[in-house]
C-alpha cells in the first residue's frame, strides 16, 4: 500500500554568504546551516503526525519544503507515491494546481497570514477562484459552509481580519486550508500564538474536522501536551534531523532517545505535589550552522559513551512501531 | 449569500452594528481628526477648484496687458484690477488664477511620471531580487546624486537652442513639458526605494506565502496582494513629491529658465521682483500662491502618514 505522504531524505541547507555586492570583494563562504538533514516519514491518510521539536530544529524548513515554498536541495516528496517537488517546482500549472488542491497549509501567525485588505468572503474565494472557477455560482454557498465548519457565522465574512481575534482568525485560515478539500493539511504552529484558552478550542475544531473529513495532519509544534492530544504518530526532530519517530502511544510511554525523555519530562504535570522527575539537560542548543560530530546530540546527552562523539546514529528499530537513532537508546 | 444575507432578521442587527471598515475606509476616518491633514486638504482643494473653474471668473484674459497702453502698470488694487496690475500691465489676480492650472499640471505630470518608473524599478528590484535589485539600485543612486536644477537649467537653454527651426518648436509649452519630464525623470528614486522596501517586505509576507501555497499566479498575487499593500507609504511620497516639483518649477521659472508661453507663478515673481517696492502686490499674490499650494500638499502627506499608520488609532 502506497502511502499519502510520504517524505524521503529531504535535505535543505543554507549557505551562510556574504550578500549583494560586497560578495564579489569577499567570496569565501562563512559556513552551512544545516537546517534540514535527511528528514524521511510517512503520512498515511486519515492520521496525523506531530512533528516536534525546538525552535530552529527544521520543523518549519521541512513542512515549506513540502510544498515548495522553500526549495529544497533533495529528497523526495511523495503524494499517492508520486514524486511532487518537480511538479511543484515545474512550469505545468495544471498539474501543480493539482498537487496544491491535495496539500493545503496552515499558517503559525493568523495576524500575518491574511491579506489586511481583504475580507473575509474575499479571503476565502480566493482557492476557490483559482480551483473552481467554473463553480461560481456555488461560491457564495461554499464559503457559508466553510464559515460554519469552522464555527465562524457566514454573515461576518463582510468583514476584514483586524476585527477578528487571534482565535477567528486562525479558524479562517483553517477554512481557507480546507476550501479546496485537500487530502493532507500541514499545520505550522497552528495554536503556538494564540491564548492558552483559545488553544483547546482550535485544536478541538481541527481533531473534529478530522473526523469529518478524514483528512491526514502534519501538526509541527513545540508543544508535546498538544501533541500528544491530537497526534497517532510522533516525530522528534534535534538540528535537523529525525531523531525518533513512531506511534504516540509508544513514544510517550517509553522514549528511547534521551532527548525525547528530555522533552516529554519537561511537560508540566498539573497536579500540585507530584514529583519532579524532570530531566533537565546541559547546556544550549548547538548553532546549526557547527554541528557536533557524531550523534549531534552528545555533548547534551547523560548517557553519551564515546561512539557517540564519532558515528552518527541512524534510525533503528526500537519497538513495534518505533524508530530512534540512538547508539546508548534508554 | 448576499440577497437572503439583507432579507434575513439578522440583517437588521447586521446594519445596527458598525459598518465593516477596510483600510482606506479606516484611513479616512482618521484622517478627518488629524487637523493639519485636514487643512491641507482644504488648501489642495482650494487649489484644485481653482484651477478648474478659474479661467472662467477670471476678470481679464491672462495676456491682456491693455492696462500697459493706459498707462496704469503697477496699478494699486481697485475695483477694476482687485489685486492691480503688474509692471507688464497685467492683471495680478488674472495671472494667478491661471498660475494654479500650471502649477497642478507641473505637480502632478512630473509624479506620474516619477511613480511610473518608480513603482516599475522598485518594484522589479524588490521582487526579482538578487543582481536586477544590485543593478537597478546603484541605478536609482545615480538619478538622487545628480543635481537636478543643473541638469534642468542646461536641458532648457539647450532646447531653447536646438528646437529652433524644427517641428518640435511649434508644440505649445514645449519647454514647461521639458521641465516637468525632467523632474519627473529625477524624482522616481525616492519612489523607487520605497516601492522596493515595500515588496521586500510583502514578498515573503505570509499571506503572500499562504497565496503562493493556494496557487494563485504571481501576477495576481504582484497585482491584488502586493501592490494594493504597498500603496498608503507611495501614496505619502507622491503628495509630497507633488510639491516639491511645483516649487521646483517655481525656482527654474523665476531664474527665468521657464517656459515664457506659459503663465506660472515663478515666472511671474521673475518677472515682477524688480519692482518690488513699487508693486508689492504684483509679487505677494504668486508668492503667496506657491506658499498656499507648496503648504496644502505637504500637510496632506503629513495627514495622510498618520492616517495610514495602524499604530495611531486615535
Amino acid at each position: 500500500m502506497t502511502a499519502l505522504l510520504e517524505v524521503r531524505g529531504l535535505r535543505k541547507h543554507y549557505r551562510a554568504v556574504r550578500r549583494g555586492l560586497r560578495r564579489l570583494f569577499a567570496r569565501q563562504q562563512t559556513g552551512t546551516v544545516r537546517a534540514v538533514d535527511d528528514v524521511s516519514f510517512v503520512l498515511q491518510a486519515g492520521q496525523t503526525l506531530g512533528l516536534v521539536g525546538e525552535s530552529g530544529c527544521g520543523k518549519t524548513t521541512t513542512a515549506r519544503s513540502i510544498l515548495d515554498l522553500v526549495r529544497a536541495d533533495a529528497g523526495e516528496v511523495r503524494l499517492d507515491g508520486q514524486d511532487v517537488r518537480p511538479v511543484l517546482a515545474g512550469t505545468d500549472r495544471a498539474a501543480m494546481l493539482a498537487v496544491r488542491r491535495r496539500m493545503q497549509y496552515v499558517f503559525q501567525d493568523p495576524y500575518l497570514s491574511l491579506n489586511p485588505r481583504w475580507t473575509i468572503n474575499e479571503a476565502l474565494r480566493e482557492p476557490l477562484r483559482v480551483h473552481a472557477p467554473q463553480h461560481q455560482r456555488d461560491w457564495g454557498d461554499r464559503i457559508a459552509t466553510l464559515l460554519e465548519r469552522v464555527g465562524l457565522e457566514p454573515r461576518n465574512g463582510v468583514r476584514y481580519p483586524h476585527e477578528f481575534s487571534g482565535g477567528q482568525r486562525q479558524r479562517v485560515g483553517i477554512a481557507r486550508a480546507l476550501a479546496v478539500e485537500p487530502d493532507v493539511v500541514l499545520l505550522d504552529e497552528p495554536v503556538s500564538s494564540l491564548d492558552i484558552s483559545v488553544r483547546s478550542q482550535i485544536l478541538n475544531l481541527l481533531a473534529a474536522l478530522q473526523d469529518q473529513l478524514s483528512v491526514a495532519y502534519l501538526y509541527i509544534s513545540h508543544d508535546l501536551s498538544s501533541v500528544r492530544f491530537i497526534s497517532t504518530h510522533v516525530a522528534v526532530m534535534y538540528l535537523g534531523r529525525i531523531v525518533e519517530i513512531g506511534a504516540v502511544d509508544e513514544i510517550f510511554a517509553r522514549p528511547r532517545h534521551h532527548y525525547t525523555a528530555a522533552l516529554i519530562s519537561a511537560i508540566p504535570v498539573p497536579s500540585p505535589g507530584a514529583v519532579d522527575q524532570r530531566v533537565h539537560l546541559r547546556g544550549e542548543v548547538p548553532s546549526a550552522m557547527n554541528r557536533p560530530a557524531g550523534c549531534p546530540f552528545h555533548p547534551r546527552c547523560a548517557a553519551a559513551l564515546p561512539i557517540c562523539r564519532e558515528q552518527v546514529p541512524v534510525l533503528q528499530p526500537m519497538g513495534p512501531n518505533t524508530q530512534a537513532a540512538c547508539h546508548n537508546p534508554a | 449569500m448576499d440577497a437572503d444575507f439583507a432579507s434575513s432578521p439578522v440583517s437588521v442587527l447586521a446594519t445596527l452594528q458598525r459598518p465593516p471598515a477596510g483600510v482606506w475606509r479606516q484611513a479616512w476616518h482618521r484622517f478627518r481628526r488629524n487637523r493639519a491633514g485636514m487643512i491641507g486638504l482644504v488648501l489642495v482643494t482650494l487649489v484644485v477648484l481653482t484651477a478648474i473653474i478659474g479661467p472662467f471668473v477670471a476678470p481679464y484674459d491672462p495676456n491682456d496687458n491693455a492696462a500697459m497702453l493706459r498707462g496704469a502698470s503697477n496699478a494699486a488694487p481697485s475695483a477694476r484690477n482687485w489685486l492691480g496690475t503688474d509692471r507688464n500691465g497685467y492683471d495680478v489676480l488674472s495671472r494667478t488664477i491661471y498660475g494654479a492650472p500650471t502649477a497642478l499640471a507641473v505637480g502632478l505630470g512630473a509624479m506620474l511620471i516619477a511613480s511610473l518608473i518608480g513603482v516599475l524599478v522598485g518594484g522589479v528590484a524588490g521582487y526579482v531580487g538578487g543582481f536586477t535589485d544590485e543593478a537597478l539600485m546603484r541605478g536609482a543612486e545615480f538619478f538622487m546624486v545628480v543635481p537636478v536644477f543643473v541638469v534642468i537649467l542646461a536641458v532648457v537653454r539647450l532646447f531653447g537652442i536646438i528646437v529652433v527651426g524644427t517641428p518640435l518648436e511649434r508644440i505649445p509649452n514645449f519647454n514647461l513639458m521639458t521641465i516637468i519630464l525632467l523632474l519627473g525623470l529625477f524624482s522616481w528614486p525616492q519612489i523607487a526605494r520605497m516601492t522596493r522596501a515595500e515588496f521586500l517586505r510583502l514578498r515573503h509576507a505570509e499571506f503572500v506565502e499562504a497565496a503562493r501555497c493556494i496557487g494563485t499566479t504571481p501576477r495576481e498575487i504582484l497585482f491584488r496582494h502586493i501592490l494594493p499593500n504597498a500603496l498608503p507609504p507611495l501614496i505619502v511620497l507622491v503628495a509630497l513629491g507633488i510639491g516639491g516639483a511645483i516649487l521646483a518649477e517655481a525656482m527654474v521659472s523665476f531664474l527665468g529658465f521657464g517656459d515664457p508661453k506659459s503663465i506660472s507663478w515663478g515666472q511671474i515673481l521673475f518677472f515682477n521682483y524688480q519692482s518690488l517696492k513699487v508693486a508689492p502686490w504684483a509679487c505677494l499674490a504668486p508668492g503667496t500662491a506657491i506658499f498656499v499650494t507648496v503648504l496644502g500638499f505637504n500637510l496632506l502627506a503629513d495627514g495622510l502618514t498618520d492616517a495610514f499608520n495602524p499604530r495611531v488609532r486615535a
